[in-house]
């Protein structure tokens, strides 16, 4: 029997591996029924071969041209390389002008925007669907901490958001608060833990960074021990952001969650003093610095040094941990970041009766958050814009006055921001008891001295690899690289390393690599017909009530504001992102389209169905649609029209009896490889 | 005495039609005039051939209306000193005297609208010959001992793919002919029809019966409608002779034939598209295999040749495949018709034995560059071939010899260039043609072609970048390994070899900002020689973006920020004061 | 597609050639060929219609008609203009001519004068090339033309026209 079967097949190689294939199939089936994948755009099994697309070539050796693995049947003796950089040279190029005539958003402006890259449109439209928890199963594929996180964060997602050409952007951020907290209550989503791998991974620092990174560690099966300096994790969560903005419970529930996938937290250990770096290597398989930036900066003028000068950090610190500040009744703060917004209100809360707010520009250059400071404005706290610090003058090694030079706007500096300079010899003077100094962060390395670090003092980590100089040692967040920035950079940082360091301690280098995604450019004209829905407002305390006391100032949406503020999302990102097969292929081979820039097709998107609506500006005319209907269903409702460059894919209705067939069998949008078909 | 005036289409264009009316309208004896088709020397037309009692040729060129009066004289008085300074120059009649005629042997000789004529020169007597005493396996036999090769621009051997079709299994067989002459600068195949159509009928006829096809069928261009018209005069003629039919001259043979009119699309000269196009689809190639031979028009065995490939054949029978062979060189047997057009002082039908050079087509028997001009290049194989440098002339007509070059045969579109032509231009130029003409249907060509044609665009618009050229060459090897059609597969090779034998005017235009040229409008600055300029204030006057300015008598400018290139200033000048750089 | 949806073609026009061809596998580009004869273009219910009798769809055929230059969708003025876009006319200045023509009647490829009296459609090399460059205007053939002669051409078109 064995010799009738061996007369039926053909021997082959296929990537050096020796293969038997029916005669008469092609390559491409050869290759799948071994396992090898080869990539194609149009071919499909229920239709006629096609050969648009070119993707699947292939090279035989002793064959001058590349062939078509769609159509080329096996010939025995045949050696195929389905990998050969000319191969991948083909396919790369093809792919290449493809997405170069391809125009749509792979992923909405908000994803994209989001330093950790959380899936905003998806969790924004389950909640719109009253999914809450699988709302927050989504945002922790990306991001543990989404109650904390959802009340914090500047929200670079909702800065991208594209609702807000139609009004005003979508509150993405307090949503994602809003869907965590409802989790929180009960029913609670826990990921499911991969078995133990043996390895042991310490986390230096339970921040944001610290926390992010433990939580996907561990979910991949390591074992993980977080070491904090500090009595509780949390990082600049717990001792950074005043508990009228981010209640500590609310904390404290995220941190259990993330405690209870077994995660060891330890802390009151400081490096260096009650444990060496120098252990914590050797006892673990790979450690992860995430020590944060904790100490200010100063503004470096006469009298930085007397007393009653503080740090904008430490001050929220000592406030956090319940210590006396001393400040007494005259506050000035110095700086026009969140932090200092922070500090002024905390010391507002603490009592104090005149609170300044120091800095060299005006209103518009702060990078404050807008609501920020009009809340701290609210609650009394005055704004001395274009002044700065000239000298802190005191009595007894004591501050008692702020001398302020004052400024006007200059020439746009590179940043583009126009740069504050000096008018000369105009002063003003403030009666001071303590000078906050809020305008910067800086990393405290002390225990860490073998890690190199880079000329700003900051510790050196390869920004893919997020390795450190040491073998085993990885560094994410605030105290790496750029230095301090916001709890979602840090987040996203730590997500992204977690892969990489699980592939590490399996004995793999996966370098992380930023995803090719499709962008399409949108003016304001295109959603001039959208109906205006205004932005749900969050409900606060009032200024009068909440100035007095450290209750968190939001209230949070209801369920039916929430579901209603969700729906407003205009679904930017491609609903087929996930089984998009032009950009999983394009990922494959690091395409880059922009060399190939030209002229687009640009189509409007239509529903002449109910069911399904057509963008053609992401077709890519692999033309299964069409064939699939002509040929599968036979109804021959759609056509290619025109020819070249332009063709494109449109159906033709004769009759309601075939608009109510369609209706029903959708088999067109089924086949198409791409998002340009949409059942609705 | 028999007055025949040449009638093919750019015969007519030239107004060979007002010609033959005043002609006709004078003469007494309206019996000896008649019309033939395209002698091929197109740079002449109208042409007016009269063949005295002794049937001595008398050839007068570039006739006009008003000269009707004077032939007629000539004829009725039967002296030709009437019609001396309209008589063909001796430099002229070289032009044919120095071809080898196989394909267009009987082009502008016979009246193509009467078999009779055709007949007369053993007309029809190949597929008796073969009806009578060869069979199909001796036929192709034949074929093969010529060594005639397909002359629509692979050059695949026709014995084999006849073979090929013969042996396919199955009783309905077609026989098609690619008459969708698409190349752009191509118009032998329209000469062939238009002047001898049944030479076409009786080739097809043999090759009907070589692979047992009982339909034939002509793929004829949309925009040749001369052509059609004659052709099928020709069928009907040849069907009530007895030529088409049912038990063709009495034999088993049956045969039919039908023309089909194309639409307008060039990708239907490749072959599963235009068998697409055959079955009332959108020509749009398919993948092969399975070729045609096998899987072909209505998926039954078909073999499809072009009209050149036919013309031959009735001669192959006649005069033997080993005498074809004789002509030519060790791959390439036979003649091979050229359309010789350009800026070449002779331009027309060539036809001339393989192995001769390019520089014997185009300064022996084209007589070199008009204008006395420097030749730069010509373009052979249309938009599938590409630009031969003047280093290459010496290059030997040959299938092997010029894809060596990176140019291609063709189907014998041959296009000279002078200096005043950008060779970028022309890549562009190709590409358009491409972008446009492409099916659309393999990622290829229909983003590859537009991206490559969109990179000259902006190289010839002065915004090239350094790194195009590169660019290109890349697209360029892409396209070609990626594309699903000969189409596809070859668009880039104007590019190719524009960049390869021309690459420093690719250069210049992109780090120099600078036409040598002078073609690229957007590249170019006029200015007015002031030592040249008399002030006659004509190039003012013309030019419509008034950009000019002076004062009568003494000297003018042009301003060019107002200046929109276009030359008229330069034109007008009678004292070449305007220049460019 | 077609802009004339609103006007009603008769129909019957046709019968006879679909009654001809329709039979006839592989026969739509020739009913097509002969509809465009008939209607001077192709209308919208035109093409339903032939789908219909052909048994074909109107997507199919809609593809098939837009795939061929040849075929037209709105009305052409009396005088379609084509001008040869072959190598020797390309190399012997049709660029020039086209620009004329631009100049002259303010019509790109594809487009008609607003009075309807010229429509300028590229076409594919008219096979002339010794006369380049060439433009056909209905049935007659200009060739070895220049930006003068071409608007001379234009005017006399013009006078005649009115």
């Amino acid at each position: 029997m064995k010799g009738v079967e061996k007369l039926e097949k053909v021997r082959l190689i296929i990537d050096g591996k020796e293969i038997f294939a029916d005669k008469n199939s092609t390559i491409l089936n050869a290759a799948k029924e071994n396992n090898i994948e080869i990539p194609t755009l149009c071919y499909h099994e229920n239709v006629a071969l096609y050969g648009a697309c070119g993707i699947c070539t292939v090279e035989a050796e002793g064959m001058p041209k590349l062939m078509r693995a769609c159509s080329q049947k096996v010939q025995e003796g045949m050696v195929i390389h389905t990998d050969s950089e000319r191969v991948k040279k083909s396919r790369k190029i093809a792919l290449e002008l493809l997405m170069s005539d391809h125009t749509g958003d792979c992923l909405g402006p908000c994803r994209l925007n989001c330093p950790a890259g959380t899936d905003c449109q998806g969790y924004v439209k389950l909640i719109a669907e009253g999914k809450f928890h699988e709302a927050v199963k989504l945002i922790k594929e990306k991001l543990p901490l989404p109650a904390s996180i959802g009340r914090v964060c500047p929200h670079p997602c909702e800065t991208a958001c594209r609702r807000q050409m139609v009004e005003e952007p979508i509150s993405i951020a307090y949503l994602k608060a809003f869907c965590a907290d409802e989790d929180l209550k009960a029913d609670t989503f826990r990921p499911e833990v991969q078995p133990d791998t043996g390895k042991k991974v310490a986390i230096i620092g339970g921040g944001p960074a610290g926390l992010t990174a433990a939580y996907f560690l561990r979910i991949k099966g390591h074992s993980v021990t977080i070491f904090d300096a500090m009595e509780k994790m949390g990082g600049m969560l717990r001792y950074g952001i005043p508990e009228y903005r981010l209640p500590k419970k609310v904390l404290d529930k995220e941190i259990e969650q993330i405690a209870c996938l077994g995660v060891e937290m330890k802390n009151n250990v400081k490096i260096g003093e009650n444990i060496s770096f120098e252990q914590i290597k050797n006892d673990y398989d790979a450690v992860v610095v995430a020590i944060g930036a904790w100490s200010s900066l100063s503004v470096r003028c006469k009298g930085d040094d007397l007393e009653g000068v503080m740090g904008g950090i430490g001050f929220l610190r000592k406030v956090a941990l319940g210590e006396e500040t001393n400040m007494g009744k005259k506050v000035a703060v110095v700086g026009g970041g969140n932090t200092a917004m922070d500090a002024a209100r905390t010391a507002v809360r603490l009592g104090a009766e005149e609170v300044y707010v120091i800095y060299r520009r005006t209103r518009n250059e702060m990078p404050a958050e807008k609501i920020e400071i009009e809340e701290a404005e609210e609650e009394g706290v005055t704004f001395k814009f274009l002044t700065n610090p000239d000298e802190i003058m005191g009595e007894n090694g004591k501050a008692n006055k702020i001398k302020l030079q004052v400024m006007e706007l200059g020439e746009p500096d590179s940043s583009g921001r126009r740069s504050p300079v000096a008018v000369e010899g105009k002063f003003e003077f403030i009666d001071v008891d303590t000078v906050i100094m809020a305008i910067g962060q800086k990393v405290n390395v002390s225990g860490f001295e073998e890690i190199e670090l880079n000329s700003k003092g900051i510790i050196s980590a390869d920004e893919r690899t997020f390795r450190t100089n040491i073998e085993n040692v990885f560094a994410v967040g605030d105290a790496t690289n750029k230095g301090a920035s916001i709890a979602i950079a840090a987040i996203g940082e730590a997500e992204k390393a977690s892969k990489v360091i699980d592939g590490y301690l399996l004995g793999m280098e996966i370098p992380y690599r930023k995803p090719f995604v499709s962008e399409k450019e949108v003016t304001a004209e295109m959603f001039a017909d959208k109906e205006k829905i205004s932005r749900a407002k969050m409900p606060v305390r009032s200024a009068d009530e909440r100035k007095n006391d450290f209750k968190e100032i939001t209230l949070g949406f209801t369920k039916e504001e929430a579901m209603k503020e969700a729906s407003r999302c205009l679904e930017c990102g491609c609903h087929d992102y996930k089984d998009c097969k032009l950009i999983e292929y394009a990922n494959w081979y690091d395409i880059n389209p922009a060399r190939f820039k030209g002229e687009k097709n640009i189509h409007e998107t239509e529903r002449k169905l109910v069911s399904i609506e057509r963008n053609n500006s992401k077709c890519i005319l692999c033309s299964l649609c069409v064939r699939t209907c002509d040929e599968v269903v036979k109804k021959g409702v759609l056509g290619l029209v025109g020819r070249g460059f332009t063709t494109t894919i449109k159906p033709e209705f004769q009759g309601d009896e075939i608009l109510a067939f369609c209706k029903d069998c959708k088999k067109c949008a089924e086949v198409c490889p791409t998002g340009a078909l949409k059942i609705l | 005495m028999k007055i025949a005036v040449g009638q093919g289409s750019c015969g007519i264009a030239a107004g060979a039609g007002k010609v033959y009316s005043a002609i006709e309208s004078l003469l007494e004896d309206k019996q000896i005039l008649t019309i033939t088709g395209c002698v091929g020397m197109c740079f002449l037309e109208p042409i007016v051939d009269i063949y005295d009692n002794d049937n001595k040729l008398h050839r007068l060129v570039k006739v006009k209306e008003e000269d009707a009066e004077n032939i007629v004289k000539a004829v009725e008085e039967k002296d030709f000193s009437y019609v001396e300074n309209i008589l063909i120059s001796a430099e002229d009649e070289s032009f044919l005297e120095k071809q080898t005629r196989i394909a267009l042997r009987n082009c502008g000789k016979i009246n193509p609208e009467k078999i009779e004529d055709y007949i007369k020169n053993s007309g029809y007597e190949a597929i008796k010959k073969v009806l009578t005493s060869m069979s199909p396996e001796e036929v192709i036999d034949e074929i093969k001992v010529s060594g005639l090769a397909g002359r629509g621009g692979a050059g695949f051997p026709t014995w084999f793919k006849w073979n090929a079709a013969r042996q396919s299994e199955g009783k309905e067989k077609y026989l098609i002919c690619n008459a969708d002459e698409g190349d752009p600068g191509a118009f032998m195949d329209r000469a062939v029809i238009e002047s001898d159509p049944h030479t076409l009928i009786e080739g097809m006829l043999i090759g009907a019966y070589a692979i047992g096809a009982k339909e034939c069928i002509v793929y004829v261009r949309a925009e040749y409608p001369l052509a059609i018209v004659r052709l099928e005069n020709a069928i009907k003629q040849a069907e009530e002779k007895g030529f088409i039919g049912k038990n063709i001259l009495g034999t088993a043979f049956s045969c039919t034939f039908r023309i089909k009119a194309g639409a307008g699309a060039f990708v239907c000269g490749e072959e599963t598209a235009l068998i697409e196009s055959l079955e009332g689809e959108r020509g749009m190639p398919r993948l092969k295999p399975p070729f045609p031979a096998q899987a072909g028009y209505w998926l039954k065995p078909s073999n499809i040749n072009n009209v050149e490939t036919f013309a031959n054949v009735a001669w192959i029978i006649n005069n033997s495949g080993e005498e074809f062979s004789r002509l030519g060189t060790e791959n390439s047997k036979g003649t091979k018709v050229f359309a010789l057009t350009g800026k070449v002082k002779r331009g027309g039908l060539v036809e001339i034995p393989m192995g001769k050079t390019l520089r014997d087509v185009i300064f022996d028997i084209g007589g070199g560059i008009k204008d006395n001009k420097n030749f730069k290049a010509v373009q052979l194989g249309g938009p599938s071939g590409g630009c031969i440098p003047e280093k290459l002339l010496d290059t030997v007509i040959d299938y092997k010899e010029l894809s060596a070059t990176g140019a291609i045969m063709g189907s014998g579109g041959m296009v000279v260039m002078d200096d005043s032509t950008c060779m970028v231009n022309m890549a562009k130029f190709f590409l358009d043609f491409t972008t446009k003409e492409s099916c659309g249907k393999c990622v290829h060509c229909r983003i590859g072609t537009k991206r490559m044609y969109e990179i000259l665009e902006r190289i010839v618009s002065g915004k090239g970048e350094s790194g195009d050229i590169e660019l290109l060459e890349e697209l360029c090897y892409g396209i070609k390994d990626g594309a699903l059609c000969g189409l596809g597969q070859t668009a880039p090779n104007p590019v190719l070899t524009t960049i390869k034998y021309f690459r420093d005017e690719y250069v210049s235009h992109i780090e120099e900002k600078r036409c040598p040229a002078k073609e690229c409008a957007d590249l170019l600055t006029y200015s007015i020689n002031k030592d040249k300029c008399v002030g006659c204030s004509l190039c003012s006057k013309k030019c419509p973006a008034n950009a000019i300015s002076g004062e009568i008598k003494k000297t003018f400018e042009i301003d060019n920020n107002l200046c929109i290139k276009c030359g008229q200033c330069k034109s007008a000048c009678r004292f070449g004061a305007v220049e460019v750089i | 597609m077609s802009e004339c949806n609103c006007v009603k073609s008769d129909l019957s026009l046709i019968d006879e050639v679909l009654e001809k061809y329709k039979k006839i596998p592989g026969s739509l580009i020739t009913i097509l060929q002969k509809a465009q004869e008939i209607y001077g273009f192709l209308p919208t219910d035109v093409i339903y219609h032939i789908a219909e009798e052909t048994g074909s769809t109107p997507a199919k055929v809609m593809g098939v008609a837009t795939f061929y230059t040849q075929f037209r969708f709105r009305p052409v003025g009396r005088y379609l203009i084509m001008l040869c876009q072959g190598t020797a006319c390309h190399v012997n200045g049709s660029e020039k001519i086209a620009k004329t023509i631009k100049d002259e009647l303010g019509i790109s490829d594809g487009e008609t004068t607003d009075d309807g009296l010229f429509t300028l459609k590229n076409v594919a090399c008219l096979g002339c090339c010794s006369l380049s460059p060439v433009m056909m205007i209905n049935e007659e053939t200009y060739g070895s033309l220049t930006p003068e002669k071409v608007r001379k051409i234009l005017n006399e078109l013009k006078e005649a026209a009115q």
